[in-house]
């Protein structure tokens, strides 16, 4: 059992220190907050085929679920926590998202 | 009200689906002895919940952008490997119980590794758990307010109902043939595994370790995967409204690979060396 545990956990190691090692490479960063069940701003404009990184600060005192089937990301983003999420480069058009823990907040990123 | 509880349902959902088969199944073969390993795997899937959640919340920085992430595709995985060998295990039990024969298989306990459905029973448990801890906390942080409190009751209601679920398979699984239960539940389990696979590549794409694909198709319109009953569809057998093309070609992937290791002919013992309609006393 212990090898079939120890295998998965070095797995998992490898791909966190490439993560970290791809993130680390300067994106544009563009805010976005959530504040009274909102999304600010509710549309977020980005340059298209160009990655980027989401960064996401909850002021809400509950915990929201940054959500968005488009993109395939699902990230909780903790009560008066910031995240940052690493989109990959989009093709033009409209990308929708909301919080899977309230989900009438919605909003969209427009890549143009 | 409405909102939680669909949310706490369907996070439930497949924990409690996961659950009441390992239980089933356990007891099928007559190791209701064994019931501890799916029940220490369960409660360790709460608490590693409880953890990540509180974790999560503690944390920041690297840790919280990335953390969660590489948790989160670290369990879809292990649960797609453990989901595959259990189902293929369950499969050849089916086939080597002949007619509807119900009878104890004891070498059940000594050729299947029963700790597996221990963990089966926890990456269940563990893959929704911290998020569902999160959204339960900041719901209780409000139950103060009486919308608050009606929010927090309807989730509470939601996992209760999850929960319900999950027994009621466990009481109706009890009267179905064993043969008939393992060829229905390994059928179920490799359509949930091959979601579960699908969504795994689908994350791995979206971070930028797999190649971008276009979306293969768009029922958004007809189905929503995220509205009530799209949602279910998607936890149970991994329906997406909007998959990218490679989301689709690796569900219907694993489904090739893993439905001919499982349906397929078996590679070894084959099934004419016994007499038909005799049951063999050492089938397993």
């Amino acid at each position: 059992m212990r090898r079939l545990v120890g295998l998965p956990l070095a797995a998992l190691l490898a791909l966190v220190l490439l993560i970290a090692g791809t993130a680390a490479a300067a994106d544009t960063q563009i805010p976005l907050t959530i504040e009274k069940n909102q999304f600010q701003p509710s549309e977020v404009k980005v340059k298209a085929n160009a990655p980027f990184v989401l960064v996401i600060t909850n002021k809400n005192p509950k915990a929201a679920e940054f959500e968005s089937k488009d993109l395939r990301v699902e990230k909780v983003v903790p009560a008066g926590k910031t995240v940052n999420v690493r989109i990959r480069a989009l093709k033009p058009g409209t990308y929708a998202f909301f919080d899977d823990f309230n989900q009438q907040t919605t909003g969209r990123i427009v890549a143009e | 009200m409405g909102g939680p509880f669909v949310v706490t349902l369907r996070e439930g959902f497949e924990a409690a689906l996961i659950l009441g088969i390992v239980y089933t199944y356990l007891q099928k073969i007559g190791a209701e002895r064994q019931y501890h390993y799916v029940t220490r795997g369960g409660v360790l899937g709460v608490l590693a919940s409880i953890a990540l959640g509180v974790l999560v919340t503690v944390l920041s920085g690297p840790l919280l952008d990335l953390g969660p992430d590489v948790i989160g595709l670290g369990v879809i995985f292990v649960a797609v490997v453990v989901l595959t060998w259990h189902g293929y295990w369950m499969q050849q039990h089916a086939r080597a119980v002949k007619g509807e024969v119900q009878r104890r298989i004891d070498e059940a306990q000594a050729s299947h590794r029963l700790w597996i459905v221990g963990v089966l029973a926890f990456t269940g448990v563990f893959r929704e758990g911290a998020e569902t801890v999160l959204f339960l906390w900041g719901l209780m942080t409000q139950a103060a307010s009486p919308s608050g409190w009606t929010s927090a009751a309807g989730a509470f209601l939601g996992l209760a109902m999850a929960a319900t679920l999950g027994w009621g398979i466990f009481r109706s699984g009890r009267h179905i043939s064993l043969q008939r239960f393992f060829a229905v539940t390994s059928v179920f389990l490799l359509f949930l595994a091959a979601g579960l696979f699908s969504t795994g590549v689908g994350r791995l794409e979206a971070m930028g370790f797999l190649p971008q694909t276009p979306t293969a198709w768009d029922t958004s319109f007809i189905l929503d995967d995220h509205g009530f009953v799209g949602g279910f569809l998607n936890g149970l057998v991994g329906y997406r409204a909007r998959p990218s093309v490679l989301e689709a070609g690796s569900y219907l992937f694993y489904l090739l690979v893993a439905g001919a290791l499982l349906f397929g002919p078996r590679p070894s013992k084959p099934r004419s060396r016994e007499p038909r309609g005799r049951i063999p006393a050492h089938a397993a």
